[in-house]
């Protein structure tokens, strides 16, 4: 067996195997995300992309900024925890600019939480629409002070 | 010379595809400074203040662009409890579980229409908001086949939607069935916490708009004094949805009856 020659071809195998890892490797760093591994075992770029979404809704933070007499109202009274845009609609647009006017609540939606049905809780206030004096509700009820009437 | 310069173009040149592929991956404007490993973040609903409004369901809607249709990131859940059957030696009924549109009035309609049940054969009925769990053993995280679907640091259980394949494994893995296939990008989709808006020092969506105040949200990480999570845990007894699955949400529930699930 001395001296000892590699047979020529375990030397091409050899040579094919090492190709094969190698094109593997040259791929891999080619195809994987720069931020790939991160956080985990997924790209760290996803989370900035989930994240890249423009918010709708403005929030009540926003609406304090010039209605803050009005929210201080609101605040003194049951419907305290009520958000602006819950009954106002987006208004994401109309803080931009205050031409663009939010949409009108109307009297549904009170109706919306206040109708009675049975698997609401018994501390929320409810009316049977058709039994009380039907959906004309500002007309009784200041919406921003539900215990004042106007 | 000339070899030593031809590798170096050659260097450049693969930099170059490099950068080019890697650009398909790249992501848009996102807010900058925010820094998932810096917080845990922590959903807790207290059941008696549901009112069955359908704000939430709705508000997710519009924000987070779901098409029309039965597709919900959030909905609520109404569950009648019957009496049991004079004689049968039961307890209570079977639970009645109905969630038309998601909880959303249709057409000013009121969303839970009467039972049909009669009154006084329902021994009590309530509402429950679901959503995402945040399990911290998420089983939809281990089926995805192409790892499109993580865990991410600050507790939110995510989507990348350029990898997602839409073969609705995680669908079908979701407990809580929380996830679907959305019908437009055929990827799967499901509460992401509102990610654009915790992101961005916001609260999300459904926990805005709640006029009840039933849903809290907040940061583990970062809890504040008189933090209303805080609050939470003193005052109510906690449960999560399907605690035998051993998937250990980070959805906190008070006041749950025994019949959800």
């Amino acid at each position: 067996m001395f001296p000892f020659k590699l047979p020529p071809q375990i030397l091409r195998l050899v040579l094919v195997a090492l190709a094969i890892v190698g094109s593997y490797f040259v791929a891999r760093s080619f195809l994987t995300p720069p931020t790939f591994g991160q956080y985990g075992w997924y790209r760290g770029d996803a989370l900035q992309l989930i994240a890249s979404r423009e918010p709708v809704f403005a929030g009540k933070q926003s609406c304090d900024e010039c209605h803050s007499d009005i929210i201080h109202k609101l605040e003194k009274d049951a419907h305290k925890t009520l958000s602006c845009e819950g009954c106002h609609g987006v208004s994401r647009e109309h803080g931009n600019n205050p031409n663009i006017l939010p949409v009108k609540s109307t009297g549904n939606y009170c109706i919306r939480c206040h109708e009675a049905n049975l698997a609401r809780p018994a501390w929320l206030k409810q009316i049977v629409v058709k039994d009380h004096y039907g959906p004309k509700c500002i007309e009784c009820h200041v919406p921003h002070q539900p215990t004042k009437t106007p | 010379m000339g070899s030593a310069f031809a590798g170096l173009l050659t260097a450049s040149a693969a930099r170059t595809a490099k950068a080019a592929v890697q650009n398909v991956f790249a992501s848009t404007s996102a807010p900058k400074g925010y820094d998932p490993t810096k917080h845990k973040w922590l959903m807790c609903i207290d059941d008696n203040k549901c009112i069955g409004c359908g704000l939430c369901a709705e508000t997710c809607k519009k924000e987070n662009g779901v098409p029309e249709g039965p597709y919900f990131r959030t909905w609520i859940e109404r569950y009648i409890i019957p009496k049991p059957k004079p004689g049968s030696g039961q307890t209570r009924g079977e639970a009645i579980v109905d969630s038309p549109n998601g909880g959303i009035p249709k057409d000013g309609a009121p969303a839970f229409p009467e039972p049909t049940l009669p009154k006084d054969q329902i021994e009590h009925a309530f509402f429950v908001p679901k959503l995402c769990n945040l399990c911290e053993n998420p089983p939809c995280v281990q089926v995805c086949p192409v790892g499109a679907t993580f865990r991410a640091p600050d507790g939110a259980v995510l989507i990348d939607p350029k990898y997602c394949i839409g073969c609705a494994f995680c669908v079908q893995a979701c407990p809580y069935g929380a996830r679907f296939l959305n019908p437009v990008t055929k990827t799967a989709e499901k509460c992401t916490l509102c990610y654009h808006r915790i992101t961005r020092g916001l609260k999300p969506a459904c926990v805005e708009i709640c006029p009840a105040e039933a849903r809290i949200f907040g940061d583990l990480n970062n809890l504040h004094a008189d933090d209303p999570i805080q609050k939470f845990y003193e005052k109510n007894r906690v449960q999560v949805l399907k605690p035998h699955l051993g998937t250990e949400p980070r959805v906190l529930y008070a006041a749950l009856d025994k019949e959800v699930r």
